[in-house]
């Protein structure tokens, strides 16, 4: 039966779709979902990255043994008061998630996700060495430490700064648009060379921020190199590095909001400060989740600017823990055990893309 | 609770001039309607009463005190915005007390005076919603009701009624009426609707590219318009206007040919002048030929009839319900001759 020349062409909604998408699909899967399941898998052998590339047969297959070796130790004990920092501050964010909840300024779903985080920030560090304990992996938790506050400085760091910043560069004169395209421009600079910058700004000789303390009679501080300040260069090289996106961010959610409400603002006597505070802010609200979500995914993988500013010292101060799971499976070609690490961080960045994700969801009541 | 005063308000943009030499008195707990065509700058006049756009001239007193420098929240004024305004993130009684909140006022103070203003307003099962679960003449009335909050010596309207539909909008005409009458406090409001100006209004300020064209009571202006812009612009459906010229002593029409008999004080020969007469007050002669019916609208109570005249100038009569005129007649008009009004083409004012 001859069929109609047309008929055959034409393809179904459906079929379309599938056409369409699968050389994304293809890709995906190639370069991200098969690598992933590798990951886990290799994550469960013992896995050393020069036997098995010169000999496939191997590896051995050790079950949960890698996450042991990482995570756990000998004797490990639980005290409420092992890590008072990190647990106080648990209890803390507990406390204010109960509190926001209860006088309703937090939905229930935000109000559950900081709740858990707090519980999890109380009850992790908790974990210690009991009498003649120790840990199997010295350097893993205190790595992890490093990095969660890495986070915690850079992520509030580059929130508030970015948004102080577009709240003062909104506007259409020509020197805000030239200074937004300024600040903007740093994000486009590769790691390398904002370590650089950097390396020079904190040189306690020729740097910038050297010549200035001298200025104002104080000594220059070796920021790189003084177990103090190491972390400190870092965040500010970060802050100064990711401020761009955030900002432009901001100033798409600031410039969301009506003029209108400015002007009865200024009849009801709340401009400048009062205005950013009771008018800009609360109107930011899903702007802000979506900034800090997006920069704490971002910022958990920090890695060059730790390997390139200061090389995880002084005395693995600044040490984070994709420089860990790097300098473990190919400086030590650990790779099982690297994989384990891996699949640790994929864990705490699928929580925090979830909880983003809810809270984007999330109605405002 | 005081008057408002402009003496000889300017408003530059730039070169551009778009407010030229404003003055004017508003009394006391007078109701005040700003009424022209979009861009005649009676927002812009408006606003800056409030004080959200500076003065480039002259001067705003707020009774006995010289506004024009002050900051809107100094100048004793309330605002009810076209879009409402409301803040998105707090609920109908935050919204209300947010001002007085601002300025350092005791909780228990604000408490009070909000539950007052909703009483007033009947917003009391509204007051811990959000403006998103409102409808929009809910939302209009918590914008009033902020502004009622706040006591402000003068209360301020910008076409506060344009964003509400037809029905709804009628009802809040006559509510914000009955509010002046309750509260009596001075008002001034703005609107591009006759209508409500008509309505609304103990005075009328017809504004026009930044400049007062008349001022008066609803039917002061309606009676007795200055010019030929007042008499078109008040009046629903507007004034008719017929060209002519003065020749001879005597007022030649072209759409007609008898001239009607008038009762009015010519100009010199040759002056080119228009005779405005309202549909109100023409009567159509079904003897006569001088216009075409073109069409006939009959809305029950009234009829609208749209004449064509041998010129191609157009008139519409106003008349009574249950008209048997047809479309297409050849139909003549008439006229109480003290009802017409003549106007100079050239000046466009009202020749008396």
């Amino acid at each position: 039966m001859p069929r109609h020349q047309g008929a055959r062409l034409a393809l179904s909604q459906r079929q379309a779709a599938i056409i369409l998408l699968l050389p994304f699909l293809a890709v995906y899967a190639v370069f991200l979902v098969y690598p992933f399941f590798k990951g886990v898998w290799i994550s469960l052998h013992d896995w050393n990255l020069m036997a098995v590339a010169f000999n496939p047969d191997a590896k051995s297959y050790v079950g949960l043994r890698n996450y042991e070796r990482v995570m756990w130790g000998q004797n490990i004990t639980w005290a409420a008061w092992a890590s008072p920092g990190f647990q106080i501050i648990g209890v803390l964010g507990m406390l204010a998630s109960a509190f926001l909840y209860r006088t309703g300024r937090a939905g229930k779903v935000t109000a559950l996700a900081m709740g858990i985080a707090a519980l999890l920030l109380f009850v992790l560090p908790g974990f210690h060495p009991g009498e003649g304990g120790r840990w199997f992996d010295r350097r893993f938790w205190p790595t992890v430490g490093n990095t969660i506050l890495f986070v915690g400085l850079a992520v509030p760091g580059v929130t508030i700064t970015a948004m102080l910043l577009a709240a003062a560069l909104d506007g259409e004169t020509r020197a805000k648009a030239v200074l937004r395209t300024l600040f903007f421009l740093s994000q486009v600079l590769s790691v390398t060379v904002v370590t650089l910058i950097w390396q020079i700004m904190f040189s306690p000789r020729q740097g910038l921020i050297a010549n200035l303390t001298e200025l104002f009679g104080g000594s220059p501080i070796v920021w790189l190199t003084a177990e103090g300040f190491a972390m400190a260069a870092i965040v500010i090289a970060t802050i100064w590095w990711s401020l761009g996106i955030a900002m432009i961010l901001f100033l798409a959610g600031i410039q969301d909001i009506s003029k209108d409400l400015y002007e009865a603002g200024a009849l009801d006597n709340a401009t400048g400060a009062k205005a950013f505070w009771y008018i800009t802010l609360p109107n930011l609200k899903r702007t802000i989740t979506l900034v800090v979500v997006l920069q704490i995914i971002l910022h958990f993988q920090v890695f060059g600017q730790s390997h390139l500013m200061t090389g995880g010292g002084p005395n693995d101060t600044t040490q984070v823990l994709v420089r860990y799971i790097y300098q473990t499976a190919f400086r030590d070609s650990e790779l099982g055990r690297a994989s384990a690490m891996a699949v640790f961080l994929f864990v705490i960045m699928g929580g925090f893309s979830i909880l983003q994700f809810v809270l984007g969801r999330e109605k405002d009541e | 609770m005081s008057g408002v005063t402009l003496s000889n308000v300017i408003k530059r943009y730039g070169d551009v001039q778009v407010i030229h030499g404003i003055d004017l008195e508003i009394e006391n707990g007078e109701f005040c309607v700003f009424v022209g065509p979009s861009g005649c700058g009676k927002s812009t006049l408006m606003r800056m009463v409030a004080g959200l756009e500076e003065t480039s001239g002259g001067q705003i007193h707020i009774g006995a005190r010289d506004v024009t420098r002050l900051d809107p929240s100094q100048r004793g004024v309330a605002m009810v915005f076209q879009t409402y305004a409301l803040y998105p993130h707090m609920t109908v009684a935050e919204n209300m007390g947010f001002g007085l909140k601002m300025n350092g006022t005791p909780k228990p103070e604000i408490a009070t005076k909000v539950a007052e203003a909703a009483r007033i307003l009947k917003l009391e099962p509204l007051l811990e919603r959000k403006p998103k679960a409102l409808s929009g003449g809910q939302r209009q009335r918590v914008a009033i009701g902020r502004t009622i909050v706040r006591g402000p010596e003068v209360f301020l309207f910008d076409e506060p009624l344009s964003n509400l539909d037809a029905e709804l909008r009628v009802d809040m005409r006559v509510e914000i009426a009955a509010l002046h009458k309750q509260i009596g406090a001075t008002m001034i409001y703005v609107t591009h609707d006759q209508v409500e100006a008509m309505t609304l209004a103990d005075k009328i300020v017809v504004l026009r590219a930044g400049r007062i064209e008349q001022v008066g009571a609803p039917l002061n202006l309606y009676r007795d318009p200055d010019n030929r812009f007042v008499a078109g612009f008040i009046g629903s459906p507007a004034m008719n206007f017929l060209q002519g010229e003065i020749r001879g002593g005597a007022l030649s029409l072209p759409a007609f040919k008898q001239p009607p008999a008038l009762d009015l004080q010519l100009p010199a020969d040759g002056t080119r002048v228009e005779l405005g007469i309202r549909p109100e007050h023409l009567r159509i002669d079904p003897e006569g030929h001088d216009f075409r019916l073109e069409l006939i609208e009959k809305l029950g109570g009234i009829s609208y009839a749209y004449l064509n005249a041998s010129t191609g100038e157009r008139l519409i009569v106003a008349t009574d319900g249950e008209s048997d005129l047809t479309d297409d007649m050849d139909v003549g008009i008439s006229f109480d001759p003290a009802r017409a009004y003549l106007f100079d083409t050239d000046t466009g004012l009202r020749l008396r």
